[in-house]
């Protein structure tokens, strides 16, 4: 194990060693910074020197263009596998703790394979299927395994059989009004769940923790502005102010994602705010307080992960508020109708509800298991990520 | 005579309490007050007290994780030895005046271990990262030097190097006390403060880590500040222990002349409180009533006074010491508006049928430990006087007339330290006759 012999801790000479070592990146940040970098080279490429209209990708012959949203959505997904899955991997043994506490709530433990498939099913379905086409013949297929009246669908690609028109495997959730594939745009619309819970959850964390954490060890009057602060942003109409941000401006994804999560911080921070000041007072931030750390080495090394394991959860439990609010919105035909997310799937299939109810259904169902396994998962996280409850508890 | 390792002159801590719109400083808790004492290199100092008397504070500000309001904490290790004062009266190694790098360097030299072991490990990193995390503060930034620091030292305080990737929650208490100390040591210190390092465990483990502790130290030939409430952990591990008592140090001596000869009456009954193993030995405690007085408005002249059993008479006044200060405590209890006459009517009554003026009398008596007459004929007199205006309901006078009449030295004069011995001093106004209180030899 040891490089030079067994060096003994009473054996070092402390004048010899710089105090340079503080500067030095963790693997993980170096990860972080590769495999950022030449994203940042793509995002400017993509918006300085390309018009607006040609693909991203076309320098390679492939015809996709990449919108602000799916960088930054690329950009989380680094952020999430250099500080979030990579240190789980190098902490095998508390990796192996959380699984067991985990392991224990089955429902969650079904809940994560769950979101483990839209998870796959987004990153992966829009590179292996081509989106889908409006084929105005194939309108209105039922799905696999079920039958309408002959009349509803424009052609039956299936097999008729007594006046009922049969599904067949090349639609398996059937198609819409326009004759699109409800499969291929529940996956494309996992695409999009998988941004909005990705993208809200690191800006609410990163304003929440930043937030929190400056507020709880500023103290005095600051503490006091900031939490003042908060409790406007709370209160604050964020729906009108989206609305209003939609009349003037046209609103996105990217706009949905920016507003709701800009105005969604407040009840972390005042959580991680609590948080830290409890922490701060605990024997081990005095152990590091005495080991010489500034006061920035140990917010970023014991109050940050500390209270980060526990807004997990109540991060989780935001997620699902997302994904309704964007259905709702999409339902109420507020928001860009060219997003193929399930909640415009479901606008579009409300009209045919009566005779063609698969295409509300599907997505529908697919929203409410997604939104029933992230708050699955967080009651799970609460419990697992928990060690020192259970400790006590022995 | 060598110079101290440690040397700390009139350290004071006090909390300031704000109050109203502005914030305006009303008072101060004079968590300690004006201490006093040395560490030589390789020594153990004791100190011990109640809870809630200024160790804990004492020590974080000795080791300034909190910054001391007044006062001198002068550290000789590190190499730093043989320094003179600067010409302003101010002295070069004081930790109070330390820059960012000076305190870099004395957190090398000095370093502390907490008393709740569950609490002072981060439950997120694991053990070896926690004691490691000093080496890297420190600027070692090779990580595998510092694992193999790390793991040498958790095997040389009774752990196995396999332990480094263990977490927190997957030891026991003595075995996070062992680590702590790892943690301590790993910078190689000349001093460590441990803050009641085994009053969180059992006992058999207690003595466990002792002896860890004392081997160590005869290793590494470490000087130690350890605080303790517990007497008897105080007379197994150190040199020389320091009595505190609401943020003063009432004595200070060799460890075995405490316990054979204690001087401060506080300090007798801290010894009075150790118990014994033998069954039929009698329980001679002596008994301290009453809880810690507020550190925000402590008792004038010796602090101590409210509670001490040896509490002195004025001049021409001789009785029973019981009485005397069965006396003082009513004196106090009235003043305070602390005896509610009604009460205590209700407690007579609920033997029989209502209570006549003498049943009440008696009975105030019983509560305060004063026998059927004070052999003082004056004081007598006063102390039915004063129960007279109780039962007329006219506390506040009762309290008036009380105050006057009954004083003691104890609570006009602040005790000088009286030395009994070489290194042997107390603080306590019977012994102000005894030995002229020669200025403290390391006071210079």
């Amino acid at each position: 194990m040891a490089t030079e012999g067994s060096e003994r801790f009473d054996q070092v000479d402390w004048s010899d060693l710089s105090r340079s070592g503080r500067f030095d990146l963790s693997i993980n940040s170096i990860g972080m910074l590769l495999t950022t970098l030449p994203l940042a080279l793509l995002a400017v490429y993509d918006t300085q020197f390309i018009g607006d209209r040609t693909p991203t990708f076309e320098f390679i012959g492939l015809d996709r263009t990449f919108e602000a949203v799916d960088f930054f959505f690329i950009f989380t997904l680094f952020l999430a596998f250099w500080y979030l899955v990579l240190p789980l991997y190098q902490n095998p043994r508390m990796t192996r703790y959380y699984w067991k506490e985990f392991r224990r709530n089955r429902p969650a433990v079904v809940s994560m394979v769950w979101l483990g498939i839209v998870f796959v099913g987004g990153i992966i379905g829009p590179l292996v299927m081509s989106a889908p086409q409006q084929e105005l013949l194939v309108a209105y297929q039922p799905p696999v395994f079920t039958s309408v009246v002959e009349s509803t669908p424009a052609t039956c690609v299936g097999e008729v059989m007594n006046g009922r028109c049969h599904g067949t495997w090349e639609y398996p959730l059937g198609t819409t009004n326009a004759g699109r594939d409800v499969f291929t745009m529940i996956v494309y619309g996992m695409t999009i769940s998988m941004q909005i819970a990705f993208i809200t959850t690191t800006i609410v964390a990163t304003i929440g923790i930043t937030f929190g954490t400056l507020s709880a060890y500023s103290g005095g009057w600051v503490d006091e502005i900031m939490m003042r602060f908060v409790d406007i942003i709370l209160s604050f109409p964020t729906f009108l102010m989206f609305l209003l941000i939609l009349y003037i401006y046209g609103g996105g994804l990217g706009m949905f994602i920016v507003v709701f999560s800009l105005f969604a911080w407040g009840g972390t921070a005042r959580y991680v705010r609590s948080k830290s000041l409890s922490i701060s007072e605990e024997e081990f931030i005095k152990a590091s307080r005495i080991s010489g750390a500034s006061t920035y080495q140990v917010i970023r090394g014991h109050v940050v992960p500390n209270v980060a394991s526990s807004i997990i959860t109540q991060l989780t439990l935001l997620i699902p508020g997302f994904l309704l609010f964007e259905a709702q919105l999409a339902f109420l035909g507020v928001g860009d109708s060219t997003v193929p997310s399930w909640g415009q799937l479901i606008s579009a299939g409300r009209s045919d509800l009566s005779y063609a109810p698969w295409i509300v259904l599907a997505p529908g169902i697919v929203l409410f298991l997604t939104i029933l396994a992230f708050n699955f998962l967080g009651d799970a996280l609460l419990d697992a990520l928990n060690p020192e409850a259970e400790a006590e508890s022995e | 005579m060598t110079e101290p390792l440690l040397s700390v002159r009139d350290l004071k801590k006090h909390y300031p309490i704000r109050k109203g719109l502005f914030n305006r400083q009303v008072g101060a808790a004079r968590a300690v007050d004006g201490i006093s004492f040395d560490i030589e290199e390789g020594e153990t100092l004791g100190l011990v007290g109640e809870s809630g008397c200024g160790k804990s504070t004492a020590a974080s500000s000795v080791i300034r994780l909190e910054e001391p309001t007044s006062g001198e904490v002068v550290f000789n290790g590190n190499g730093r030895g043989s320094a003179s004062r600067n010409p302003d009266g101010t002295h070069p190694n004081d930790v109070t005046e330390f820059d960012d790098d000076e305190l870099m360097q004395f957190r090398r030299g000095a370093q502390m271990i907490f008393q709740d072991p569950s609490s002072s490990f981060d439950p997120r990193m694991s053990v070896g990262s926690a004691v490691g995390e000093l080496l890297k503060v420190h600027g070692m930034s090779d990580r595998h030097r510092r694992r193999a620091i790390v793991e040498d030292l958790l095997e040389r305080v009774g752990l196995s190097a396999s332990d480094f990737d263990r977490y927190p929650h997957e030891f026991s208490g003595g075995q996070k006390q062992r680590i702590a100390l790892a943690r301590a040591l790993v910078l190689n210190p000349d001093l460590i403060i441990a803050d009641e390092p085994v009053s969180a465990l059992d006992v058999s483990i207690q003595a466990e880590i002792l002896s860890l502790i004392d081997d160590l130290q005869e290793e590494f030939g470490l000087s130690l500040l350890f605080i303790s409430h517990d007497m008897s952990v105080i007379r197994q591990i150190c040199d020389r222990v320091a009595v505190m008592y609401l943020g003063e140090i009432v004595e200070i001596g060799p460890v075995e002349e405490i316990f054979t000869d204690p001087q401060h009456p506080y300090t007798e009954a801290l010894l009075s409180s150790i118990p014994t193993p033998d069954p039929r030995a009698s329980i001679g405690g002596i008994e301290l009533k009453g809880t810690v007085p507020s550190p925000t408005n402590p008792p004038s002249g010796c602090r101590f006074h409210t509670r001490c059993h040896k509490v002195i008479q004025p001049d021409g006044v001789d009785i029973d010491q019981d009485d005397w200060r069965g006396l003082l405590n009513f004196r106090e209890k009235v003043m305070t508006g602390e005896i509610d006459i009604e009460q205590v009517r209700e407690n007579v009554a609920a033997g029989g049928n209502d209570p006549t003026d003498s049943e009440v009398r008696a009975e105030i008596r019983r509560e305060f430990d004063i026998s059927e007459t004070v052999a003082d004929p004056d004081l007598e007199e006063t102390l039915s006087e004063a129960m007279n205006l109780l039962l007329d309901d006219n506390a506040e006078m009762a309290g008036e007339f009380l105050s006057d009449e009954i004083t003691t030295p104890c609570a006009q004069t602040e005790p000088e330290t009286t030395v009994h011995a070489p290194d042997h001093e107390s603080a306590c106004l019977r012994h102000e006759g005894r030995a002229a209180a020669e200025p403290n030899p390391a006071d210079d």
